[in-house]
C-alpha cells in the first residue's frame, strides 16, 4: 500500500478522500489554489502544497503543477477525485511518465470511454445496447442539422467530451438547433478544450439509472448495483437514491451483467460507472461511463457498506478483489441530496459571499460530505456544491422522512442555498410514489421557481425575540460581565431578571 | 418595542413586549405569547402553544439571516417612517448582467439591429453559461464588454434603444 498519495482536488471529495488515506494510514498531501488556502481539506492534510492562482487553469487544472507538487513531497500516487483532471488522459500519462501512481484506469482507457462517440462503437460492439444518434466525425453545422432532422426531434446536442450537463442542450425544432449547436460547442471547449459534439434522440420517460463498478488489474471485475440519478436540473443530478424505486431483480441482474460487459469491453480497472438511460418500456441503453469515483458513490457505501475510496486505493496498489459478484448485497435504502450554493428563487444562478454559519444536521445513518465551514468564503471560480447530504433507512419512505428531517436542520447561511427547494421536491407526492423522470423537475417545478415567499409567522415570531433579547438595553449588560468564559453567559439574558 | 422588518419588497410591522423569560408578539392583529431562550449565541428555542419554534438568526452587516425549519430568510430591520421602501422593480428590458462572471462571447457590435429574443452576450460563471437577450426589437446603442472581460452582477452589458 502507499504510504503516501496527493489529492488533486478540493472541496467535500478532497475532504472524503483525505480521511479514507487517513484511515488506512497513508499520509495525505493536500493542494490548493490562493482562494482556498484556508478550506477544511487544506487543514485536514498532512502536508500542503500551494498552486497559486484561482483560475482552475492555474491550478486544480495544471497537471504540470500539480506532478511537481507530488515530486516535491514524495507522494507515490494521486487521486484526482472527480471533475477537474479526473478525466483527463494527460493527467494519468503525466504520472505513469514520472513514475506516480493514478488512482484511476489507464490513460487509453480514459481516453476512449472520454471520447463519447468512440465509447458507445465500443459498446455497441460487445453487444451493450445504446441509444439512436449521430456519433460521426462530420462536426461543421450543416452537417450536424442534416444528421440531427434524421434522427428527428426532440433531440440532445451533448460534449463529446463532457459531463455533468456541461456543453448538453436539448433542440425541440430545427429553429433552435443551429444556435444549440453552437452553445453546446463554445461551453464545451471553455469546460473541456474540445468541442466535438454528437447528437441523440430524446427518450420518452427516461430514468438515468448507473450501475456502479470495481475492476482491479487482474482481470476481476464486479458491479455493486444501481443509482437511480433522475432528478436532474439542467442535466446536474440533485437527487440521488438506491435502489431505484423502478427496479426489479430480473432487471437489475441484466443491466448489472450490461455493466460488467460494458466495463470489460473498455478494458476498465479502478472505480467506475456505466450509465443507462432507462425507458418507460424499460428498455436500456448505454449512455457513457465515467471513469472515476461518482459525486453519488455514497449511497452506494450506505446499502452495501463497502467504502469505494478505499477499493481505489487498494485497487491502484495492485490488490486483488476480494468482494465477489455473489456475495454482495444491498440493505435498505438510501438518498443523497446535493446542497448548491444557488438561490432557487432567482433562476438558480449561483450565490457567492461569506458563511457567516455552518451546522449539519447530526443522527443515526445521516452522512454529511462537505468541503465547507463556518468563515470560509464562497468564491465564483468553482462548481457551486458545498455538501452532499446522505441518509439510509430501512426503506425509501422512511429514508425520504429521514431526508426530510435532516434538511430541515442543516443551517447554511451567508449564501442562498437550494435546501427548500430539495425539500419541496421529497415531499412532491409522484416523488413520493417514485414515479420520476429526468423531466420531473421541468414538469413539476417551473411555477415554483418564480413563486415569492411571505415571511412566515415562525420567522416574525423568531426575529422579534431575537430582537427584543439583542436589544441595547441588553448589549449593556451583556458587556458588564466579568468573566467572559462563565457558563451563565451562554443561558439567557433573560434569566437574570433582566426584563424590559 | 416596535420593529419594521423588511422582506422582500414587503415590510411587516411588529410589537414585541417581554416579561422574564415570556414575550408578547403583536403582529398582523393578533397577538403570540410565547416563552422563549438563546440556547447558544444566535440559536432560539421559542415555545408557542404547544408548538416549539427553533431558528439560528446571524447579523451581518445590514440585514439578519433567519433560520427557520430549513428555510433562510434575508430580512431588514428598517426604522419606522410610516412609507414603504420598495425597491424598483427590475423592469422589461433589463440588460444587467444576472451574475458575476466572465463574458465569453459577445454577439453584437454598436449599430446592430437586433429582434427581440436574440442573444447579445454570453456570460459564464462556475462552468455554466447564462444567456443575455434582446428584452425587445431595438438598435444596440452600446456594448459595455469585450469577450474575456469580468463582468459583476447588476452591471449593464449592453445598451439597446427601443424600435
Amino acid at each position: 500500500m502507499f504510504k503516501k498519495v496527493l489529492i488533486a482536488n478540493r472541496g467535500e471529495i478532497a475532504v472524503r478522500i483525505i480521511k479514507a488515506c487517513q484511515e488506512m494510514g497513508i499520509k495525505t498531501v493536500a493542494v490548493y489554489s490562493d482562494v482556498d488556502a484556508c478550506a477544511p481539506h487544506v487543514h485536514l492534510a498532512d502536508e500542503t502544497v500551494n498552486l497559486g492562482d484561482p483560475t482552475p487553469s492555474e491550478s486544480y487544472l495544471n497537471i504540470q503543477k500539480i506532478i511537481e507538487a507530488a515530486k516535491s513531497t514524495g507522494a507515490e500516487a494521486i487521486h484526482p477525485g472527480y471533475g477537474f483532471l479526473a478525466e483527463n488522459p494527460d493527467l494519468s500519462q503525466a504520472c505513469i511518465d514520472t513514475g506516480i501512481t493514478f488512482i484511476g484506469p489507464k490513460p487509453k482507457v480514459i481516453k476512449l470511454m472520454g471520447d463519447k462517440i468512440e465509447a458507445k462503437k465500443i459498446m455497441e460492439k460487445a453487444g451493450v445496447p445504446v441509444i439512436p444518434g449521430y456519433h460521426g466525425t462530420k462536426q461543421d453545422n450543416s452537417s450536424l442539422i442534416k444528421e440531427g432532422k434524421k434522427i428527428g426531434f426532440p433531440l440532445l446536442v451533448k460534449a463529446a467530451a463532457g459531463g455533468g450537463g456541461k456543453g448538453m442542450r436539448i433542440v425541440h425544432s430545427e429553429d433552435s438547433l443551429e444556435e444549440a449547436i453552437e452553445g453546446a460547442k463554445r461551453e464545451s471547449k471553455s469546460a473541456f478544450g474540445d468541442d466535438t459534439v454528437f447528437l441523440e434522440k430524446y427518450l420518452d420517460k427516461p430514468r438515468h439509472i448507473e450501475f456502479q463498478i470495481l475492476a482491479d488489474e487482474q482481470g476481476n471485475t464486479i458491479h455493486l448495483f444501481e443509482r437511480e440519478c433522475s432528478i436532474q436540473r439542467r442535466h446536474q443530478k440533485i437527487i440521488e437514491e438506491t435502489p431505484s424505486p423502478v427496479m426489479n431483480p430480473q432487471l437489475r441482474n441484466k443491466m448489472g451483467k450490461a455493466a460488467v460487459a460494458a466495463a470489460q469491453a473498455a478494458g476498465y480497472s479502478n472505480a467506475g460507472t456505466i450509465e443507462f438511460m432507462l425507458d418507460g418500456k424499460l428498455n436500456f441503453y448505454f449512455m457513457e461511463m465515467n471513469t472515476r469515483l461518482q459525486v453519488e458513490h455514497p449511497i452506494t457505501e450506505m446499502t452495501t457498506g463497502i467504502d469505494l475510496a478505499k477499493w481505489q486505493l487498494r485497487i491502484a496498489s495492485g490488490q486483488a478483489l476480494t468482494l465477489k459478484q455473489k456475495d454482495l448485497t444491498q440493505r435498505g435504502h438510501a438518498i443523497e441530496c446535493r446542497i448548491y450554493a444557488e438561490d432557487p428563487l432567482n433562476g438558480f444562478l449561483p450565490s457567492v459571499g461569506d458563511l457567516k454559519k455552518v451546522e449539519a444536521p447530526i443522527g443515526p445513518n445521516i452522512r454529511n460530505d462537505t468541503g465547507i465551514e463556518t468563515g470560509m468564503e464562497i468564491t465564483p471560480y468553482y462548481d457551486p456544491m458545498l455538501a452532499k447530504l446522505v441518509v439510509s433507512s430501512e426503506n425509501r419512505a422512511e429514508s425520504i422522512d429521514k431526508m426530510i428531517w435532516a434538511l430541515s436542520h442543516y443551517v447554511i447561511l451567508g449564501v442562498t442555498t437550494n435546501i427548500s427547494f430539495l425539500k419541496k421536491v421529497l415531499e412532491h407526492k409522484e416523488f413520493r410514489k417514485g414515479n420520476i423522470t429526468t423531466h420531473f423537475i421541468d414538469n413539476y417545478f417551473k411555477e415554483w421557481m418564480v413563486a415569492k415567499r411571505k415571511l412566515p409567522i415562525d420567522a416574525i415570531i423568531s426575529l422579534a425575540v431575537y430582537d427584543s433579547i439583542h436589544s441595547k438595553r441588553e448589549e449593556v449588560v451583556r458587556y458588564k460581565e466579568a468573566d467572559p468564559h462563565s457558563p451563565w453567559k451562554h443561558v439567557g439574558r433573560w434569566r437574570m431578571g433582566a426584563g424590559i | 418595542m416596535f420593529i419594521n422588518y423588511e422582506h422582500e419588497n414587503h415590510v411587516y410591522n411588529v410589537t414585541v413586549k417581554r416579561r422574564q423569560n415570556q414575550y408578547f408578539i403583536m403582529y398582523d392583529n393578533t397577538e403570540y405569547t410565547v416563552e422563549a431562550e438563546e440556547l447558544t449565541p444566535g440559536h432560539l428555542k421559542i415555545k408557542l402553544g404547544d408548538r416549539v419554534i427553533k431558528c439560528v438568526i446571524t447579523e451581518g452587516e445590514k440585514d439578519k439571516l433567519v433560520f427557520v425549519a430549513g428555510d433562510v430568510f434575508k430580512v431588514k430591520n428598517v426604522e419606522l417612517t410610516g412609507t414603504k421602501t420598495t425597491k424598483k422593480k427590475k423592469e422589461e428590458g433589463d440588460l444587467s448582467s444576472p451574475i458575476s462572471g466572465r463574458v465569453v462571447n459577445v454577439k453584437v457590435k454598436k449599430g446592430d439591429k437586433v429582434k427581440k429574443g436574440d442573444i447579445l452576450l454570453v456570460i459564464e460563471a462556475m462552468k455554466m453559461e447564462y444567456l443575455i437577450r434582446a428584452p425587445y426589437n431595438g438598435k444596440v446603442e452600446k456594448v459595455n464588454f469585450k469577450e474575456k472581460d469580468l463582468i459583476e452582477i447588476g452591471e449593464i452589458t449592453v445598451e439597446l434603444t427601443k424600435k
